[in-house]
């Protein structure tokens, strides 16, 4: 199932940014797109662009933290980790989306039984 | 658990932390996207792809860069206050590249705004402003209506008598004063001055709600028959002859000779509540008494002077306040019946009623009625005057957008909404016309200032005083104007060029577009209706321009140049009333015999001066005029008027000596006159009566003299009925008397030496000089006002027409410089070229033509009674104004047409 690039919602983005942030530590924009476009298995084919406006977003709630470092072929880029609140954050976002899919399952398996 | 507000109130906080840094934040920005740019890049590089489709391929599945940041900043901090700074920045630079084109609009948006608002900043003072007291929208003002003439307006003077009556027996006011505006001579120390002073009643001050800026003010008790009295100042006064100084309270300040205490000063603003007459000093009316010796007003039934203000009680609708005064009037006129009245005009008086009008906005016995409709008239002139240039904006805005087609749509390509684009040309439209705006105030100011000086003269009998600081009415009026104008002329040019075909736009080739030939049409309907428009004011100003020249050459009877008038005012010198007439004897004499004086006179009254007397006569033919119809002027005069302002005898004598108060009765009339009363037949040596109250005799007068007719009252008056008598016969009220000298060189001239000649038989004879052509003109105010500025407008608007058509010609042939020069290349002469841009202009001056005659016949009627001696749809009047419309859009088309001709086709084919 190919998704258009516009159908992403900018919320599940901030979601998967999180996530990754949570589960491989620091990273720069450039790494987070990779992760993304890996896990998704290039099911989801986004501008890359647009996971910077993420970013902003997540630095603006305060989820996230920025600092300029040192990337691993010796150039500055700038590192994204996850905040306290942050992580708070994704256990509740986490926690919606699981009931959220359990009731469409529910919903779903209800259908099939009938 | 994170609450909605408390996101909102972080992304704020960060948003403000983000306008605040915000060119570090793109900075950084930018190396980070270089960066992943670069990296993704490398990455389809080691895939195996070429470098050069590599970065393209990065920059694909990136995104649109121009986008992000814009969405970036969207997010990072306000949109619109750092969008619209940066609008005006980016609107600035754009307006400084073209310095010209920018000069000229802004000019002809501070000519049009500043017209509007001088305008409308007179008709502020003169019709809307309030006064600047507690609650004037309470206030109303009494009148009297007459019974026997109902559809007369009902007239504001009031009795003394009578005003107590309605003070005393009223219940429907909360407050209630009367108040009346006289000059009077101040003198403080040693020296004399003219001042303007107020006779008020106690309550005046309290109703009104007038607070004190230093001292207190006049209260009831202030105003009871028989006291000293005490005098108010106003601020301004206070102010410019007292420096401010807390002294002057307490200090003695004497009135036409009488001393008053100052017991203090009014607040700052107030200017009493006649709108056009100041007052510099304030005293109860019970002083009156001191003022009139034996028999004063206050006691008189038929001294008319005071007006009367009353507030209403709250909770009284304007209908229970008609219906309670309907009640009380009869008690109130019957209580101060004028005894010496005859029984029929007694009836009349008791039937009497009291009526009121709003005046929150003060009162005017003067320049509302007088200027009313002119300003009116002079608003719809600047109103179009506006609109014209308004029309050189849109034309002028049209052809820069035409100029940056090309930016513009390389704009849209990048991604720009058409609403970002429209935003952007409106912003300039909106900046363009606040300068407009407010170098408009300024011009306002020295215009209004301008127009005030021109309405106050020398012989309207109190001057005119109008307090013209702008207000915060005016402002928003300008503000208001200054942002439609920007509306007005942005909309149309901006969603046009915003409508740009891409395509076509970067080619470059302008023909093709078919936007670019809605474009020229559009251009073509400006100036068109630019022409319509100027077409109107050309008309408006040529029929008021002809109406003045009609009544300023036309036949007065008599001959105004070079008179010199001199009023003497023997009352206030204090001479006793049975030596005034040989006073006023002496005085003529010396006068005459000054040098320069050709001949002399004097008179009650001189022409066209606002003073009337007028009574009834009646003659024992069959057939005589009655009632108003027998209603003559007069004036009473010596021997040598007739001589001094050349009016024509006719028939009969003039006056002599041997007419004396003791000889007998006998009068000159005119030909009006004559052919009233005695038609057909030579009126010399006939007799007539003058109407006099019953039981008082009326003895026959016998014409001893005919004349020519002369204006009395008005220029604009057809039948100047006028009787003239011996100023020795004059039954009363004749201790100010005028002096009309006619003069072998400029009059005022004469002035020092008439003063030293008067001196020598009294030192403190007060004078009033004016010159009969002054006195004159100042009668045709009106005229002159609607002539000079329709005139100075309508020629504004035609520059303001002139310069459009000009730039809309040179952008037209500009334009179409290819199509010329392939047609020259192709052997057309250049006179085909000429005739092509000439059709043009032709076509576009006709239909604007056409379009202005048809406006102008439709609404000239309006203007027919402020003109004189002509119609409104005069065909002379028109063809002139088409006339000289043409020459002018023909010589406005003529620089641009020439260059028309003179195309080099090599030059403009290669013409991008």
């Amino acid at each position: 199932m190919d998704m258009k690039k516009s159908e992403v919602l900018q919320g599940t983005l901030d979601l998967m940014i999180l996530k990754t942030l949570h589960a491989l530590g620091p990273l720069h924009g450039f790494g987070i797109a990779r992760r993304i476009e890996q896990v998704s298995r290039d099911v989801l084919q986004l501008n890359e662009g647009t996971v910077y406006t993420s970013l902003l977003r997540l630095q603006q709630q305060g989820w996230i933290a920025a600092e300029w470092g040192t990337s691993e072929n010796n150039r500055k880029a700038k590192f994204y980790s996850i905040t306290k609140r942050g992580q708070k954050q994704l256990q509740v976002e986490a926690e919606n989306w699981e009931r959220i899919s359990d009731v469409i399952g529910r919903v779903l398996r209800l259908e099939a039984e009938e | 658990m994170r609450s909605p507000r408390e996101s909102r109130l972080r992304a704020f906080a960060a948003k403000v932390r983000g306008f605040l840094r915000a060119g570090r934040h793109d900075g950084e920005f930018d190396e980070e996207m270089q960066e992943h740019l670069q990296r993704l890049a490398e990455r389809f590089v080691a895939q195996g792809m070429p470098r050069k489709e590599a970065a393209a391929a990065a920059r694909r599945q990136f995104g649109n860069v121009t986008l992000l940041q814009e969405d970036r900043r969207d997010l990072r901090t306000f949109l619109s206050i750092e969008v619209l700074l940066k609008d005006l920045r980016y609107g600035l630079r754009i307006l400084r590249r073209t310095p010209i084109t920018t000069a000229v609009a802004i000019l002809s948006l501070a000519l049009g705004i500043g017209a509007n608002t001088a305008i409308f900043s007179l008709i502020d003072s003169v019709m809307l402003r309030m006064l600047p007291v507690q609650k004037p929208e309470e206030l109303v003002q009494a009148r009297i209506q007459n019974p026997e003439s109902p559809n007369d307006e009902p007239f504001g003077v009031f009795t003394n008598p009578l005003w107590e009556e309605l003070r005393d027996h009223q219940d429907v006011f909360s407050g209630v004063f009367a108040w009346d505006s006289t000059p009077f001579d101040l003198a403080q120390g040693g020296a004399v001055q003219r001042a303007d002073g107020m006779f008020v009643s106690g309550d005046y001050f309290r109703t009104l709600g007038v607070r004190p800026a230093a001292g207190r003010l006049l209260t009831a008790s202030d105003d009871r028959r028989g006291c000293a009295g005490a005098a108010v100042l106003s601020y301004g006064f206070w102010q410019e002859h007292f420096g401010g100084a807390q002294s002057a309270i307490g200090s003695m300040i004497s009135l036409d000779g009488h001393q008053f205490q100052i017991i203090g000063v009014s607040q700052p603003g107030f200017y009493g509540t006649h709108i056009e007459i100041k007052f510099d000093a304030a005293i109860p009316i019970c002083t009156a008494a001191q003022f009139d010796g034996a028999r004063s007003r206050l006691d008189h039934r038929s001294w008319w002077w005071l007006s009367v203000i009353g507030r209403t009680k709250p909770g009284i609708t304007p209908a229970q306040l008609k219906a309670r005064l309907q009640v009380l009037s009869p008690s109130v006129f019957s209580a101060v019946v004028p005894p010496n009245w005859d029984p029929k005009h007694q009836e009349n008086f008791r039937r009497r009623t009291l009526a009121t009008v709003p005046a929150g906005t003060g009162v005017s016995y003067l320049v509302r009625r007088e200027f009313g409709q002119p300003l009116n008239i002079l608003m719809a002139v600047v109103g179009l005057v506006l609109l014209i240039a308004c029309a050189n904006i849109a034309s002028l805005m049209l052809a820069r957008s035409a100029a940056r087609h090309k930016e513009i749509a390389v704009r849209k390509a990048l991604g720009a909404p058409r609403t970002r684009l429209i935003r952007q040309l409106l912003t300039e439209c909106v900046l363009l016309s606040t300068i407009g705006a407010a170098l408009g105030i300024l011009f306002a100011r020295w215009g209004s200032a301008l127009l005030v000086r021109f309405i106050s003269t020398k012989s309207n009998p109190l001057p005119v005083f109008l307090d013209l600081s702008l207000d915060w009415r005016v402002l928003s009026f300008t503000a208001g104007v200054a942002v439609c104008t920007g509306l007005l002329f942005g909309v149309l040019p901006a969603f046009r060029s915003t409508r740009v075909s891409l395509v076509s736009a970067m080619k470059g080739s302008h023909a093709a577009d078919a936007e670019h030939g809605l474009r020229l049409r559009s251009g073509k309907w400006i100036v068109a209706s630019q022409v319509a428009l100027s077409l109107v004011l050309l008309v408006v100003s040529g029929l008021f321009l002809r109406s003045l020249v009609k009544l300023v050459t036309m036949d007065i009877g008599f001959d105004r140049n070079n008179v010199l008038l001199v009023r003497a005012d023997l009352h206030t010198a204090k001479v006793a009333a049975e030596q005034q007439p040989a006073m006023f004897d002496d005085i003529e004499g010396r006068l005459r015999a000054l040098p320069g004086v050709v001949s002399a006179s004097r008179s009650l009254l001189t022409p066209v001066s606002n003073r009337m007397w007028n009574d009834i006569l009646q003659v024992d033919t069959p057939n005589a005029p009655t009632g108003d119809d027998a209603l003559v002027n007069f004036n009473f005069i010596s021997p040598g008027y007739f001589e001094t302002l050349r009016t024509p005898l006719l028939a009969g004598r003039h006056f002599n000596d041997s007419d004396t108060k003791t000889s007998a009765k006998v009068a000159i009339i005119n030909e009006a006159v004559a052919r009233k009363f005695f038609p057909n037949s030579n009126p010399v040596g006939k007799l007539f009566r003058v109407q006099a109250e019953p039981g008082k005799a009326a003895p026959p007068i016998e014409v001893v003299g005919l004349v020519k007719n002369a204006k009395y009252d008005s220029l604009r008056e057809d039948n100047s009925v006028t009787a003239y008598f011996p100023i020795t016969q004059v039954p009363e009220h004749a201790e100010v008397q005028s002096f009309e000298l006619r003069t072998a060189m400029r009059p005022s001239a004469l002035i020092a030496q008439v003063q030293d000649a008067v001196a020598q038989v009294s030192k403190v004879i007060p004078l009033e000089f004016t010159t009969l052509a002054q006195q004159v003109n100042d009668s045709l105010m009106q005229e002159r006002l609607l002539a000079t500025l329709s005139t100075f407008f309508g020629g504004l608007a035609l520059l303001l027409a002139m310069i459009g058509l000009y730039g809309a010609l040179s952008y037209l042939v500009t334009q179409r410089q290819v199509e010329f020069g392939i047609r020259m290349a192709l052997g057309a002469p250049q006179t085909s070229i000429l005739g092509l841009v000439m059709r043009d202009v032709a076509l576009v001056l006709a239909s604007g033509m056409a379009a202005g005659i048809g406006l102008s016949l439709a609404t000239v009627g309006l203007l027919q009674k402020m003109l004189f001696g002509l119609a409104a749809r005069d065909s002379v009047t028109m063809l002139a104004a088409i006339g000289v419309l043409s020459a002018v859009v023909f010589c406005a088309a003529y620089l641009p047409a020439r260059r028309a001709m003179r195309i080099d086709p090599m030059v403009a084919l290669r013409y991008e």
